[in-house]
């Protein structure tokens, strides 16, 4: 079967079969969209919450929170998923360095957060979701059934 | 472009040069062997999978810069290393890390980037002062790209990197430095070159 891995600040998308896969979530956010009716899946992997648009200018636009929803769900709709069918699953946003307590504290948190306004935004619903903690996660969406697998070191692998 | 890289890669031995002599007197004067220091401008895409090894497991310790200058470094080793390290420094045969183990590979840690920024300190007059270590045992790629988040990397990334290992025992690892775009500027007027 088709596998595509999906690095940091991309987008992804596949139709009717083949597996997403992102691997070392850690503060980041895993995102993908699924139309069953369609099998259209599509996966972000999403580095940080807000486009900063006068430091970053050429950024990819899965990279930040606020420009992945948005292109997403563009790209779904192309390959003829339907917006109101979409439903989302997000993982990640954990907090690797819990002993630190400056600034990288909440930059899987606010991942969290802005991923969870933007589609809250489009009314796209969340159905399944593993995030925050101190651990990294690699994440397998199954395109032909939608199913996502989280794995985790040392930890019994889940279906979100 | 290139004299740039070369400073940052001058740079990256004076650092990486003190941190490994810092882990050889800790260790009663284990040798360790330094690789030349490369200092790398890479696009965003290709950050994250440059150091390799996504599921790997990995210790890592991390530590923001401050002061006259901003910056971020990392201290990553593969686990077996990790715990090698510490089983030498503690006199103890541990074959996972345990509380007590996490906290002197975190010293450890601690000592080498510290050793690093006082090189640069020295260098340069500037004041720069290291946080409070983070430490974390986590796939490879989750550890790393934690830690650009923590940087907030843009579209180019440079960073240096200094590799060292040790014969005798399985000991290895990488201490990369992320500093700050503006803040090596600074850096490099201090010492007298011209603006990048």
């Amino acid at each position: 079967m088709k596998e595509l891995f999906v690095n940091m600040g991309q987008i992804s998308i596949l139709k009717d079969t083949g597996i997403l896969t992102t691997i070392g979530l850690g503060s980041c956010v895993g995102v993908t969209l699924y139309d069953s009716r369609t099998k259209v899946g599509a996966m972000a992997h999403v580095f940080l919450a807000a486009s900063r648009k006068n430091r970053d200018l050429n950024a990819l636009p899965g990279k930040y929170a606020d420009t992945a929803i948005p292109a997403l769900i563009e790209l779904c709709k192309k390959r003829g998923a339907r917006t109101e069918r979409l439903v989302a699953k997000i993982a990640g946003g954990a907090h690797l360095f819990p002993n630190l307590p400056t600034t990288t504290l909440s930059v899987g948190q606010q991942n969290i957060t802005a991923v969870k306004e933007h589609l809250a935004l489009v009314k796209i619903p969340i159905t399944g979701i593993d995030v925050a903690g101190n651990h990294g996660r690699k994440m397998r969406f199954y395109i032909e059934t939608g199913i996502v697998v989280i794995t985790a070191i040392g930890k019994e692998s889940k279906e979100i | 472009m290139d004299a740039k890289l070369d400073f940052l890669q001058e740079l990256g031995n004076i650092g990486a040069g003190h941190a490994t002599t810092a882990l050889s007197h800790l260790l009663n004067g284990q040798r360790f062997d330094l690789i030349i220091p490369e200092a790398l401008m890479l696009p965003f895409q290709e950050v994250g999978t440059f150091i390799g090894g996504h599921e790997q497991v990995v210790a890592g310790i991390y530590i923001e810069m401050s002061g006259d200058a901003v910056g971020h470094m990392a201290f990553l080793l593969p686990l077996e290393s990790a715990v090698n390290l510490v089983n030498l420094l503690t006199g103890e045969e541990r074959s996972e890390l345990d509380e007590m183990g996490l906290s002197a590979l975190q010293e450890v840690g601690n000592i080498m980037i510290a050793s690093y920024l006082n090189a640069l300190s020295d260098l340069t007059g500037l004041l720069l002062m290291p946080s409070v270590p983070g430490v974390a045992i986590d796939m490879a790629g989750a550890v790393w790209q934690s830690i650009l988040a923590g940087a907030q990397v843009a579209d180019t990334i440079t960073l240096i990197k200094a590799q060292f290992s040790t014969n005798s025992i399985a000991i290895e690892g990488n201490i990369i430095f992320l500093p700050n775009e503006d803040d090596f500027q600074k850096i490099a007027r201090i010492l007298g070159l011209e603006d990048f």
